[in-house]
């Protein structure tokens, strides 16, 4: 590997990846754009598009029938047979909202205020049908784990704005079915990963000092550990690393006070919590963390990704049997505190340079898996985005017309990912790291079919 | 005729040295697609013959007029076909080669051979510079000189002995040495007292946990197969053993290749065909479903980018698509290669075949007995399941009641809908039968849980370890992507000399195909095989290999630092029965491994990365080295070697996000002894990696590692200060140390973390502190312990120099 620049600043390590651009990267910068960070609302088992964000009258006219002709041909899934199983329709309504007439089921009644605000994309696809790969494949354009993640590539990007916080955070249900790796470096340098925020008191692991240790205590232990690493020091000036590593205790202290204080939903008023539904028992959970996320990015951390759904409780995937149960109760968690993060991000002037994503990994069978149940569907599937100078209101793509193939303006996952890096001013191209003596990117050799003009131009 | 006397008065005027100048351009940039070994399209670009003959598409070449050559207008600006594909030549290139072809395109008599890339060329006889220097002891210091010299720099003065042990001993061990040793050391008036430590630590089975390390990152190593279940590789840690064993035992490195490509085919020994474990040990989805094509072709893949990096320090990966591009691999070669492992299937090796089998009939009779045990017990709850599970019905709604009344193929879609909701919720949980049950029925499961007990008492791991070996005497066909009619042959890489392998003769039991290709690899002229090893070895002691891409050796790797020195060690290494031991003692008895790390401002300036060597490199422990540094130091390291994965305690906070249950995936091992071994014996999930380890940047064990990051940043801070992990270690070590006054606590603590009494700062500082925390945390060893948890969390501690 031949250390870059940009290598060698982040293993000198200045915290979490690195507080200005190097001139490196500045030069590979693309035209502004407005978007300084991300927030990507990851819907964790697999979110049905036809019962949210891409109506398919088509299923109702033909409920209970199984597909025509050789539709089903070629497709395969979790469980069912596409040749056998039957169509399936939506069980919720489909309301023109806003002034823009975007249809949004019923599941998202707080979200349908802001429709003038999202940007759906009705075409993404992708060939992986289980979950890990598929959530690899999302996160890290690979089926298989050990790549970067698109949130470390961001964070390798753009650098940090806030070197006591790490520039990419993660917080989850939990488990995840595809483990860590998800948010993981690869081969990036670990400054890089995803830190996984948790509620409470202790939001980064190992954050807090040892049981049974006050604070004064810890404080002397500091002290000493300096005043022995700045002794050794003394006599290796030349090495930067050892410096980096004194800087990192430092930075340790520092995030001991800023990441509780950053994660410390106290001092918020009453009225934005009841913004992002906190304190009602269906959205307590997941308001807190959508307001933790604006928390994050308004102290600068470049990256937020949350995920709703834990493969060891309730799970978007829990509609293979329970569509109209499973669909009901994770909408209901997470509507009011999405729409409420849209309208504080508004509110405080932070929509405009913060980019919202929705997606899942991805969506689910437009055929009946059981009699209320719905299977995984890679092939055609929507996600949305907002803010950060995006055109609301309107709709890329379609999938046929039982929501079963991503058929105009298709979009595949490095589509996707070419595009938000492009929205945050890094080109997908450009973007690099020496492994192996490849230059990789997150992209592989794909995503020529960005669109990131059509989000931008109304 | 008036054409042929312009060619000869060109040419005349072109100077011979611009034709050299274009020809070694066309066989840098062409011939791996158009040259000897692979000729796409039929065109081969290098001789002035084919370029007339041409390929497919007519003649490449028409002499004076560069317009009307195909082969100009293929690299010129604005081309329908645009060559080469790997990017547009510099405009002064094309003007060579347009110059080139106006003259003539003359060929020079000397160049006819392909121009070939440094790493394919046979490993040549080299002898150490002729320098006499009272510095340099060794052939290798010879060579290093040399450039030092002629980079106008040189070497740092020799390491004190406290250092140079330390050194030693991490490189080696992966452990630090003890005060006791670094005494005996620094005491010992021999004249040959360093060689003698180099050949302690040597002899240690300590250096096959540090030396299998580095090999189990390279083969991608883990205990799970990764992926939303994360299923265990139950017997994968057999093969670690084998690894660390093959280390201890100074195996060859070319009988140790050869094992693990094709122990199977190649040795009867099972603790060879162990080697083959190779194949088993990296991520795989094979429990997932529906998706066998795919494993399939995923599998194959990982079997030919693993080998051939690992191996030959070669990335082919490139060309599973596309002919590489910088590399002349054409897509045939890789295919050729997926040839020879397509007949692969997973298998196991009896490392006792007596043992072996008896543990299968035993598991085969247990089987047989639990199958009448489960149906007692069904028996036994029968009863209180029915009575249970009609209470729970008569809860739920009428219409899922009728549904489960309703015989299974009678049930319409909504009721089997209900059925298989409702199926669990209705079910009674142990718990609510056992209570029901009467004191005769007590003591009946009573008595089943003790023949179940007992049919368990004695349950360990067989006595197998995971393997491969091949389907049969023939292989699958592998075709060429797209094109069903191209079958790949299996063969070796083109540029590297080629060859198909022929088939088996008759009554073989496998292809033989692997037993070819580790025969190939392990040729002592192979150009690669011997090269990639030493240059492993060297980075692993020096910090970067001296072709920094330890695993690429292709165009677009690093050229060598020190080719002369490369080919030297490699022709050394060979020389001495591929010894691994032997390769470290000429490296570390080199005046070069005995530098200070202090660089002069002049080396600094001129050699940033210190790849001339004017120093030595200093580096921070890597993550075992950190556990397992605190480990020895606290007094709690457990040295026992081998065996089963252990799964260490760990905090709820660091066990957070696993994928599956904790009662499933982090099934902690019961004895406690076991979590302080080291951490080359912790489980290596892939899914999950111990906190502690991962934020020192231990590898997932997704890709073959050939260089492990060394990243700082404040979560390593954090986990360092904050773990239970560290905590616990200082009260250890703070129990041990608790004899005597402020002084001799402090004396006793310092010697234990950094193998030295503290000079009198240290001393006063230490006291004051101990004094301090003694008030603020009410005891004098929980004060110590605070001291142990700084201790460990210094510089001093963490870098080697």
């Amino acid at each position: 590997m031949q250390p870059s620049r940009r290598h060698f600043l982040a293993r000198a390590g200045q915290g979490f990846g690195l507080v200005a651009l190097s001139g490196l990267l500045q030069e590979k910068l693309l035209a502004a754009t407005k978007a300084k960070r991300i927030i990507y609302l990851f819907m964790h088992g697999g979110v049905s598009h036809v019962d949210t964000f891409d109506p398919k009258p088509a299923l109702a006219k033909y409920n209970g029938q199984p597909l025509p002709g050789s539709f089903g041909e070629g497709l395969v899934t979790s469980r069912i047979d596409f040749r056998k199983a039957r169509m399936l329709a939506s069980p919720w309504h489909f309301t023109r909202s806003g002034q823009s007439g975007l249809e949004i089921s019923d599941l998202y009644p707080h979200l349908q205020k802001h429709a003038d605000r999202l940007a759906v994309i009705r075409s993404c696809h992708g060939d992986a049908f289980d979950h890990a790969p598929a959530i690899n494949l999302r996160t890290s354009g690979n089926q298989f784990p050990g790549r970067p993640s698109l949130g470390a590539w961001a964070a390798y990007g753009l650098g940090s704005e806030n070197k006591n916080l790490p520039s990419f955070v993660v917080m989850s249900d939990g488990a995840m079915k595809s483990g860590a790796g998800a948010y993981g470096s690869g081969f990036l340098p670990a400054s890089y990963q995803g830190t996984t925020f948790r509620s409470g008191q202790n939001p980064v692991l190992h954050l807090a000092s040892p049981a049974g240790i006050p604070p004064a205590s810890q404080k002397e232990t500091l002290a000493l550990i300096d005043r022995l690493n700045r002794r050794h020091f003394a006599t290796r000036e030349e090495d930067s690393t050892l410096e980096a590593r004194i800087a990192s205790y430092e930075l340790a202290y520092r995030m001991q006070a800023e990441a509780p204080d950053a994660v410390d939903l106290s001092k918020e008023s009453a009225a934005t919590k009841a913004l992002y539904g906190i304190d009602q028992p269906m959205t307590d959970d997941f308001g807190r963390k959508c307001l933790l996320a604006r928390r994050l990015v308004e102290r600068g951390v470049r990256f937020v990704q949350l995920y709703q759904g834990t493969n060891l409780g309730d799970d978007w995937d829990d509609a293979h049997l329970d569509l109209l149960g499973s669909h009901n109760k994770m909408a209901k968690k997470s509507d009011q505190p999405i729409a409420g993060l849209l309208s504080d991000l508004a509110s405080r002037g932070l929509l405009d340079s913060t980019l919202v994503v929705w997606s899942s990994e991805f969506g689910r069978t437009p055929l009946a898996e059981g009699k209320n149940g719905r299977d995984h569907h890679p092939y055609g599937f929507s996600m949305w985005m907002a803010g950060a100078g995006i055109a609301g209101g309107r709709v890329l793509g379609a999938t046929d017309e039982f929501g079963l193939r991503a058929v105009e303006q298709r979009k595949d996952v490095h589509d996707v990912h070419a595009t938000l890096l492009r929205l945050l001013g890094l080109d997908h191209t450009q973007l690099t790291y020496r492994y192996q003596s490849r230059d990789m990117r997150l992209t592989d050799v794909h995503g020529e079919n960005e669109f990131t003009s059509w989000l931008l131009n109304a | 005729m008036r054409l042929a006397v312009f060619f000869s008065f060109a040419l005349s005027l072109y100077p011979a040295d611009q034709n050299s100048a274009a020809v070694a351009l066309l066989a840098r940039k062409c011939h791996a697609c158009h040259g000897p070994q692979v000729q796409l399209s039929g065109l081969r670009l290098d001789s002035r013959e084919a370029l007339l003959r041409g390929g497919k598409q007519g003649p490449a070449l028409t002499p004076g007029k560069p317009a009307e050559s195909p082969l100009f207008r293929a690299i010129s600006a604005g081309a329908k076909v645009a060559m080469p594909p790997t990017g547009p030549l510099d405009p002064a290139e094309v003007k060579l080669l347009g110059e080139w072809i106006t003259a003539g395109a003359a060929w020079p008599a000397d160049t006819v051979a392909a121009a070939k890339w440094w790493s394919f060329e046979k490993v040549k006889p080299v002898s150490p510079p002729a320098l006499a220097d009272p510095w340099a002891r060794t052939p290798v210091d010879r060579f290093i000189l040399q450039q030092l010299r002629a980079q106008g720099l040189s070497p740092a003065p020799e390491a004190d002995r406290r250092t140079l042990i330390r050194r030693a001993t991490f490189d080696l061990h992966g452990l630090p040495p003890t005060a006791a040793e670094i005494e005996a050391f620094e005491k010992d008036p021999s004249p040959t007292a360093y060689e003698t430590l180099i050949d302690r630590l040597l002899a240690s089975p300590r250096y096959g946990e540090k030396w299998g390390k580095h090999w189990l990152d390279l083969v991608r190593y883990g205990d799970t197969s990764g992926f939303e279940q994360d299923p265990y590789l139950l017997y994968a840690w057999r093969y670690r053993d084998y690894v660390i064993d093959s280390f201890n035992a100074g195996k060859p490195y070319n009988r140790f290749l050869k094992e693990q490509l094709a122990g199977d085919e190649l040795y009867d020994e099972p603790t060879a065909q162990q080697g083959t474990g190779f194949f088993t040990v990296g991520p795989n989805r094979d429990m997932l479903f529906k998706v066998e094509d795919i494993n399939r072709v995923e599998t194959l893949t990982d079997f030919v980018d693993t080998t051939s990096s690992v191996f030959l320090g070669l990335t082919v990966g490139c060309a599973r698509c596309h002919d590489h591009k910088y590399d002349p691999i054409p897509q045939k070669d890789y295919y050729r290669l997926q040839a020879i492992f397509a007949p692969i299937v997973k298998s196991r090796v009896f490392l006792t075949y007596n043992l072996a089998r008896q543990y299968d009939l035993q598991e085969n009779t247990r089987q047989w007995k639990l199958y009448d045990l489960a149906d007692e017990f069904q028996r036994l709850k029968a009863p209180y399941v029915k009575r249970l599970r009609a209470e729970k019905l008569a809860q739920l709604p009428p219409a899922v009641q009728t549904a489960f009344a309703t015989e299974e193929d009678q049930r319409t879609p909504q009721q089997k809908a209900d059925f298989e909701m409702y199926t669990k919720k209705v079910a009674p949980r142990d718990d609510e039968i056992f209570a029901l049950l009467t004191p005769e029925e007590k003591t009946q499961l009573e008595r089943l849980k003790t023949r179940l007990l007992a049919l368990y008492s004695t349950y360990a791991p067989g006595p197998f370890s995971p393997s491969v070996t091949d389907s049969g005497p023939v292989g699958p066909p592998v075709y060429l992507p797209g094109q069903p009619n191209a079958e790949a042959r299996p063969g070796f890489l083109s540029a590297l000399g080629g060859g198909d392998i022929a088939p088996p003769p008759p009554g073989a039991a496998t292809t033989l195909r692997r037993k070819a290709l580790a025969e190939w690899i392990a040729s002592p002229d192979h150009p690669l095989t011997a090269r990639v090893a030493v240059n492993r070895v060297w980075q692993a002691h020096f910090g970067r290999g001296l072709v920094a891409t330890t695993s690429d050796f292709g165009a677009r790797g690093a050229r060598p630092t020190h080719p002369e020195l490369l080919d030297w060690l490699a022709n050394e290494f060979v020389a001495q029965g591929w010894d691994f031991k032997s390769l470290h003692r000429t490296l570390m008895l080199s005046s070069v491994y005995r530098q200070q790390t202090r660089p002069t401002p002049a080396a600094l300036t001129k050699d940033p990365e210190n790849q001339w060597l004017s120093h030595f490199t200093r580096r921070r422990l890597e993550a075992e080295e950190v556990r397992d540094s605190i480990l020895l130091t606290a007094g709690t390291l457990n040295p026992k070697m081998h065996g089963k994965p252990v799964v260490p305690a760990l905090a709820a906070e660091e066990l957070y996000g696993m994928s599956q249950p904790l009662a499933n995936a982090w099934v902690v091992t019961s004895d406690p002894t076991e979590h302080t071994r080291r951490s080359i014996y912790m489980i290596s999930r892939r899914n999950f990696r111990m906190p502690l380890l991962e934020v020192f940047d231990r590898p997932e064990g997704v890709l073959s590692c050939s260089r492990r990051e060394s990243s700082t940043t404040p979560t390593q801070s954090l986990s360092l200060l904050n773990s239970d992990f560290t905590r616990q270690q200082a009260l250890a070590l703070a129990a041990a140390s608790l004899r005597g006054d402020e002084t001799a606590i402090a004396e006793a603590i310092f010697r234990a973390t950094l193998a030295r009494r503290p000079d009198a700062n240290e001393l006063d500082l230490a006291r004051q502190f101990l004094t301090k925390q003694t008030q603020l945390l009410g005891s004098v060893d929980k004060a110590a312990a605070e001291l142990a948890r700084g201790l460990f969390n210094t510089n001093e501690f963490l870098y080697v120099d």
